[in-house]
């Protein structure tokens, strides 16, 4: 009996012994680069979004999607202690492509390891950028123009291509609507957000976070301001939302599309 | 006298020591092959104190990621072949060993995955500190054993999660676990009543993960009806698990706490050394992580052979 007891105390002290030893990765110093991925998991509404599938909007549309394509830009990560980690300008353009799996996951590479608690980015390509004149936009220009990002040079690039066919109480047949935003005459609606990360993304050498963006379609048009795509029906031709002061308040409802619903560190 | 269940006893039943169902609830699953499952699991054999068997245990979960209003509900089922004993110390004290093999599988959107391999090991010691054990059939007869022990990372822990939305998809923990338990056993005539409760503390495995932990309850009446060298006890109760959230590098990850109670319904039969056992568990109430993860239906079988 005695040596029972002996021997199950050695074996709780090290059962003991080895679950006190927990490696604290949170807090253990910090160094070298990792990599961080953005995803972009389009919705519409609650919806996972699919694509030609029935959505009903607040003022009684039904909306269909066939296309969802957005550029997403300058992305900047904020550490837990407020200093921030600007992504290289040159590799900081995206086009995000609801039909491109691929391209819903956006690789950072060569990211200083650290706590972030937050990420910004812009919406569109920036005017400094396009101010740069088509030789300063290096490949972009050429993936942009593939993807159909792109008016012409003078018009500039599209921001957001949303497209699809909808119905509404006196719009009885299914009719297109093109949503394309970028720069107007009086307006360069390029759109900037920062989201918050519910827990921090901790970018190490051996831990790659992945930060799942929730991005709502639905709000383009039926955010904060709603778009009437009806009343953009007017000559029955569909509704082509491509100009005018209809940009400047989508831009405006993009503030309220993006939402970080969790963070992976694998 | 021994520890067997049916020789050397005077008693027209087995002694309450023998009666010690092993409803050891931890069992090879808490949180592992099985977030949701955890302990509470099996009555463990209500007919032999000291054995070896073979255990079969099946869950059925239906998982939702949570993130949609319309997202899917996917079939987890979780199949585990356990070989299990209780050994005898000494007269006040046992010891017990589980070693899970798990099969699982899940469904996907791109369609069904499996896995398997060994799963975590348990070694528990159990100390008697109370009984009043007399040779008087009309006596009410108490048992009360206390434990502990460990549950070593022998199974695979596999972070990227196999694809699952429920961390507990896994053939391990990774982890070191403590695991504290006690047993109450009351006996009067055929009639008995069990009552167990026992609380693992999860540690942070190699990955930075580390699973809530987890206190299991499970309350069970029996009776006990002897013939000849046949035993047969049907056995009813409830039984529950609370789990606290998961954390991966120090972070509380949400929707990962939840608890739930099952009814369950079994019995036990014996003929000589041998006893065969099987249970059902049916959820009565439940909210694991969040409602993402369902528990649907467990089954428990068992073959023993008495020591």
């Amino acid at each position: 009996m005695k040596v029972f007891f002996k021997n199950m105390a050695v074996v709780m002290t090290m059962a003991l012994t080895l679950l006190s030893c927990s490696n604290d990765d949170a807090n253990s110093n910090v160094s070298g680069e990792g990599t961080l991925k953005l995803e972009f998991d389009n919705v519409y509404k609650t919806a996972d979004l699919a694509m030609n599938t029935a959505y009903t909007n607040s003022n009684g549309e039904v909306v269909k999607v066939s296309k969802l394509k957005y550029i997403i830009s300058n992305i900047k990560l904020t550490k837990e202690d407020g200093t921030v980690f600007t992504y290289p300008k040159s590799q900081s353009y995206f086009i995000v492509d609801e039909l491109t799996p691929a391209s819903l996951l956006l690789n950072l590479t060569n990211v200083p390891a650290g706590n972030y608690t937050k990420v910004t980015f812009g919406i569109g390509v920036d005017q400094d950028q396009f101010n740069l004149g088509a030789t300063g936009q290096g490949d972009f220009l050429t993936q942009a123009q593939n993807a159909g990002m792109m008016w012409s040079w003078s018009a500039g690039y599209k921001f957001v291509a949303f497209e699809g066919t909808f119905t509404a109480p006196t719009v009885s047949s299914d009719t297109s609507f093109m949503v394309h935003t970028g720069q107007t005459g009086t307006d360069y609606n390029y759109a900037t957000v920062t989201l918050n990360f519910p827990s921090n993304a901790l970018v190490r050498t051996n831990i790659t976070p992945q930060v799942h963006i929730m991005a709502d379609a639905s709000q383009l048009i039926d955010g904060t301001n709603t778009i009437s795509l009806t009343a953009a029906n007017g000559m029955g031709m569909g509704a082509m939302i491509m100009g005018g002061s209809n940009l400047a308040l989508i831009t405006a409802n993009l503030a309220n599309m993006f939402e970080v619903e969790h963070v992976h560190n694998d | 006298m021994g520890m067997h269940a049916h020789v050397k006893d005077t008693l027209p039943f087995p002694s309450p020591t023998a009666f010690q169902p092993f409803k050891l609830a931890m069992e090879d699953c808490d949180s592992c092959g099985c977030s949701a499952s955890g302990g509470s699991m099996g009555f463990g054999s209500l007919l032999n104190a000291n054995y070896v068997g073979l255990r079969y245990l099946y869950q059925f979960y239906r998982t939702n990621d949570g993130l949609y209003s319309n997202s899917p509900w996917y079939d987890e089922q979780y199949n585990t072949l356990q070989v299990w004993s209780r050994l005898p110390v000494s007269k006040k004290i046992q010891v017990s060993v589980l070693v899970p093999y798990h099969f699982h599988q899940h469904q996907t959107n791109t369609g069904t995955q499996s896995m398997q391999g060994l799963g975590d090991i348990t070694l528990l010691g159990n100390y008697r500190i109370y009984q009043n054990l007399k040779k008087d059939s009309l006596t009410v007869q108490h048992t009360f054993i206390v434990g502990g022990g460990v549950k070593m990372p022998t199974g695979v822990f596999d972070q990227a999660n196999n694809g699952s939305v429920n961390p507990g998809y896994q053939l391990g923990t990774g982890s070191w676990d403590a695991i504290f338990l006690t047993d109450y056993t009351l006996r009067y005539r055929q009639f008995g009543v069990n009552a167990v409760m026992n609380y693992t503390n999860k540690s942070e495995n190699s990955k930075g993960y580390r699973f809530g932990n987890q206190f299991n309850y499970a309350g069970t009446l029996y009776y006990i009806w002897n013939k000849d060298k046949m035993t047969l006890a049907p056995q009813l109760g409830v039984s529950g698990e609370v789990y606290a959230h998961n954390y991966q590098h120090g972070q509380k990850l949400k929707e990962t706490n939840g608890s739930i109670l099952f009814s369950k319904i079994g019995f036990e039969a014996g003929l000589g050394k041998w006893s065969l056992g099987a249970n059902v568990m049916l959820p009565l109430h439940q909210n694991l992580m969040a409602g993402n993860v369902n528990a649907r239906s467990r089954i428990g079988i068992n073959l023993n052979y008495a020591l």
